[in-house]
């Protein structure tokens, strides 16, 4: 017994003194930015204890069901599409050579350039009664034949098409820096091209393929312009009815956490499948990639295949966009729209830069801190992603408003005057809240490269006697430089289309291209809504062509 | 570190700014209205700037949501730079109201050109411009004697036949919260699960979607507010603009207390910090002026009686208008919203 006792208190100090040993101002920094980045769901968190509002009972009679029915349903039926196209895309753009290839490449990262919400409108308008499919199949004498495209089939074929890339962009980067070495392997053991892709690639690209998908369903989860186009209750709609129909801010939390801990199961589900895979590989990463090339025929083949995503992610929705560009050009095109896509492109690049700094930050702050701990829950960072951007303006707006409210109170003390809200109504309010949520957009790809650097190359240099930030610049940096590229482009994507968190927290006199796109099309102006959707389109197009080019070097 | 410092920076920086302005005389510090709207029309800006060089005082605007911005106001507090808020509806002023982010306003201009059932009875809020939510019909399969109220439309005749959005839309909702007050909550009820069953299709789209799938043929009739057929009449897709031609236009209820109507409307933030240019403000949307604006570029009916709707307008005819007091649509509003959910109106 005595002996027992003894030991219990001896852990009990051990852990105390080890705790002790371990902390480093890495830790307590990591734990700072964690803070940061939770403070909003904590605001909201700390509104779960007052319970539900009093339609909570209503909202399960009625409609939970259909809620949980849908929002399943979308996760599926999202999840097949975009595992088809992207990683089909990725292997092929990956290991073939074929014309237009490098064209290829980054046209399939433009779906994303487009808000999921315009790309519902705009196929609801392709297949609508005199839109462009039924004009075309009226010419051919087919009209009988009706596509209905708004409902929840539809509306996971429209979320699926615009939001494959981030599959494809995860695998590539996979395929592109590890797949060589494995396939030269396995071609001189005699193994086949597709056995080698069931049996060894994709298997060992899981982890890539699974934390872009994981980003996929977490927007799914999150939309709620197309999905409430379309007429599909899933959670966000049901969020937004009760928050702002029911006027019950209560119910909408708990709704959000219901939300929350489906995307939470989703992210241990990915770290359960990971776990006993182990990334320590001693490949070079520059060294130059070998297409196989194939018979002009399997070329052609090879290349309608890759062509299919983008006609339906892409180039369908814009062709529709620029003949709606073309009847309303006149009524929206003016010179104060190139002023609004500079101020959109500006935002953009500012928030992907100080995201990808926060997601940096969280990875290596909590990998060199020893408590194990803080590296576990660092993985919470990325849950911002998960919560739909109304709730996390709102969540931002709280603590703000109350420091806000303290600073004019310290400083009417101080200095006996009011100096105004300094952060609420701000771009600093605003870029807040999209690092908080889209820092897992910056998270996955970086965690994803860094996990393959092997972990002997910095400890090599710390064990020199060189300090974490100067291995960090010297040694990692260079090696996980094509994740940070693959985590810029798609917060700048991200932040351009970005809408109804803009809405809430910009400053006066800022707008974005985004928020001029849902002016026109919620006020059923979709027509007009196609010059600004076209000049994300266009601002997008850019930086993809150039850091697509990075991330093949 | 440079954060803090940049912040505290800031912070004197701001102060300085600040104080340099409180020195100046109060007459020239610049004049603004600070606008939060849910309205966001060419022509809104068009009146924006026409009161920017009537009055020298500077319009800033805010355009989001309607419940974004009440929540905004709510969180922001004392410390609002609102002045104005603008809704498409009546029902989310009275909300507003109700959450004390409204202050009431004694204006005799505003008294005497609004009618009382389009403002709130304690001046808290005022009606800008009105539009009337009515059926609109397939010529070609429905005979216009056919109609006649929105009960009507629950009735077994139309089985299969009625078009209408999902109830997350406000428009829904205030129709339905008119209906609760005009004919009792099981009323309404009984007329939200008839309609239900009535639909041709499960709610989706938006107003002028309606309009096209009665083109089309998945259902005979549709409700839809007068304004979207106006700017469908006026669209730039010759498709939209067929489709608005192909539909016949019907003011229900005329025999009984008239078509349903809502308003855009405004009033002053409670903790506005420009209370005068406010009130000048929404005086100048209800000036002959601003409404000929309004109705002759929006399609919208005037508050402002002195000013004859447009031409389009006045080709559907005149009709009479519901006079129930618009506030009642924001009292009834969360209650219309729950029968909706209990009857399975999506």
């Amino acid at each position: 017994m005595k002996q027992a006792g003894s030991k219990n208190i001896f852990s009990y100090q051990y852990r105390l003194k080890r705790l002790r040993r371990d902390s480093n101002k890495w830790a307590l920094l990591t734990l700072i930015i964690l803070f940061l980045i939770a403070l909003p769901v904590i605001s909201i968190g700390v509104k779960l204890f007052s319970g539900p509002g009093e339609t909570w009972g209503h909202i399960v009679d009625n409609l939970l069901f259909d809620y949980i029915g849908n929002s399943f349903f979308l996760i599926f039926a999202c999840g097949a599409i975009v595992l088809l196209l992207g990683v089909s895309a990725a292997w092929l753009v990956a290991r073939f050579e074929f014309p237009l290839r490098e064209q290829m490449e980054w046209l399939l990262i433009l779906p994303l350039a487009i808000p999921g919400y315009i790309v519902a409108y705009a196929y609801a308008g392709v297949f609508d009664y005199g839109g462009t499919f039924q004009l075309i199949l009226e010419s051919l004498g087919l009209e009988f034949i009706r596509i209905d495209i708004m409902n929840r089939w539809g509306l996971a074929f429209v979320l699926g098409i615009s939001l494959f890339p981030y599959v494809y962009v995860s695998s590539r980067a996979f395929f592109l820096n590890q797949a060589n070495s494995l396939m030269e392997a396995s071609e001189m053991l005699g193994v086949g091209q597709l056995k080698t892709f069931f049996r060894l690639m994709l298997p060992m690209a899981r982890p890539a393929i699974v934390a872009g998908l994981i980003l996929v369903l977490m927007e799914v989860l999150n939309d709620y312009g197309a999905a409430k186009y379309y007429g599909v209750n899933t959670f966000t709609t049901g969020i937004f009815r009760s928050w702002f129909s029911l006027e019950e801010p209560e119910t909408a939390v708990y709704l959000s956490a219901l939300l929350i801990v489906i995307v939470f199961s989703l992210i241990l589900l990915e770290k359960f499948q990971r776990r006993h895979v182990r990334f320590n590989s001693s490949r070079n990463n520059n060294d130059r990639i070998f297409r196989k090339k194939v018979s002009k025929r399997k070329q052609l083949v090879i290349f309608l295949i890759v062509l299919f995503p983008v006609l339906l992610g892409f180039l369908i929705p814009v062709a529709q966009l620029i003949y709606w560009a073309t009847l309303t050009y006149g009524k929206v095109f003016d010179f104060s729209f190139l002023a609004l896509s500079l101020q959109s492109f500006g935002i953009a690049f500012l928030t992907a830069f100080v995201t990808v700094i926060f997601a940096l930050t969280l990875i290596f702050f909590s990998k060199w801190s020893r408590l194990s701990f803080v590296r576990n829950v660092s993985k919470l960072g990325v849950l911002g992603y998960a919560i739909p951007g109304a709730v996390i303006a709102i969540g931002i707006m709280i603590p703000t408003i109350s420091i806000d409210k303290w600073l004019i109170g310290v400083i009417d003390y101080l200095f006996d005057f009011n100096v105004g809200l300094i952060l609420t109504g701000t771009l600093v309010a605003l870029i807040y809240a999209y690092v908080v949520r889209f820092l897992a957009v910056a998270y996955n790809p970086i965690e994803s490269t860094a996990l393959k650097v092997s972990n002997a190359i910095p400890d090599s240099s710390k064990m020199l006697g060189v300090g974490n930030l100067k291995t960090f610049f010297k040694v990692e940096f260079p090696l996980i430089r094509t994740g940070i590229a693959s985590a810029f482009i798609l917060v700048f994507i991200d932040v351009l289309k970005e809408l109804p968190l803009t809405l809430i927290l910009k400053p006066f006199h800022v707008s974005t291209l985004a928020v001029k796109a849902y002016e026109y099309a919620s006020d059923e102006m979709v027509m007009e809504a196609a010059i600004p959707s076209l000049f994300i389109i266009i601002t997008v197009m850019l930086p993809v062509i150039i850091l697509n080019r990075q991330l093949i070097k | 570190m440079r954060k803090l410092l940049f912040a505290i920076t800031l912070v004197v920086l701001s102060a300085c700014k600040n104080e340099k302005n409180n020195d100046q005389a109060q007459e020239n510090k610049e004049q603004v209205v600070n606008v939060y709207t849910h309205r966001h029309y060419a022509s809104d800006q068009l009146l924006f700037k026409r009161f920017e060089e009537e009055t020298g005082i500077k319009v800033n605007v805010i355009n989001a949501n309607a419940d974004e911005l009440i929540q905004k106001m709510n969180i922001e507090g004392a410390q609002s730079p609102a002045d104005v808020l603008i809704t498409v509806d009546a029902g989310r002023l009275t909300r507003a109201k109700d959450q004390d982010l409204l202050q009431a306003v004694e204006s005799d201009i505003l008294n005497n050109t609004i009618a009382s059932h389009l403002k709130d009875p304690d001046n808290y809020w005022f009606g800008l411009t009105k539009r009337a939510r009515v059926i609109v019909y397939a010529k070609d399969r429905v005979d216009s004697t056919a109609l006649s109220t929105y009960e009507d439309l629950a009735t077994e005749n139309w089985k299969g036949k009625v078009l209408i959005r999902s109830s997350e839309n406000i428009y829904n909702q205030s129709l339905l919260a008119s209906l609760i007050v005009n004919n009792g909550e099981e009323g309404a009820r009984e007329w939200s699960k008839n309609m239900v069953s009535n639909m041709a299709r499960s709610p989706k789209g938006n107003d002028r979607d309606q309009v096209k799938a009665v083109v089309a043929g998945e259902g005979d009739l549709a409700i839809v507010n007068t304004y979207y057929i106006g700017n469908m009449l006026n669209s730039d897709s010759p498709e939209e603009v067929k489709a608005a031609k192909a539909v016949g236009l019907f003011f229900p209820n005329q025999e009984g207390r008239g078509a349903h109507i809502n308003v855009s409307g405004a009033g002053v933030a409670r903790y506005a910090p420009n209370k005068d240019n406010a009130v000048k403000f929404i005086e100048f949307l209800i000036s002959e002026e601003a409404q000929e604006v309004l109705t002759n570029s929006n399609f919208e009916y005037p508050v402002n009686e002195a000013v004859e709707p447009s031409d389009l307008l006045k080709g559907w005819g005149d009709f009479k208008e519901d006079t129930l007091e618009l506030s009642k649509l924001g009292e009834f509003n969360k209650k219309a919203v729950l029968i909706f959910d209990e009857t399975g109106w999506k």
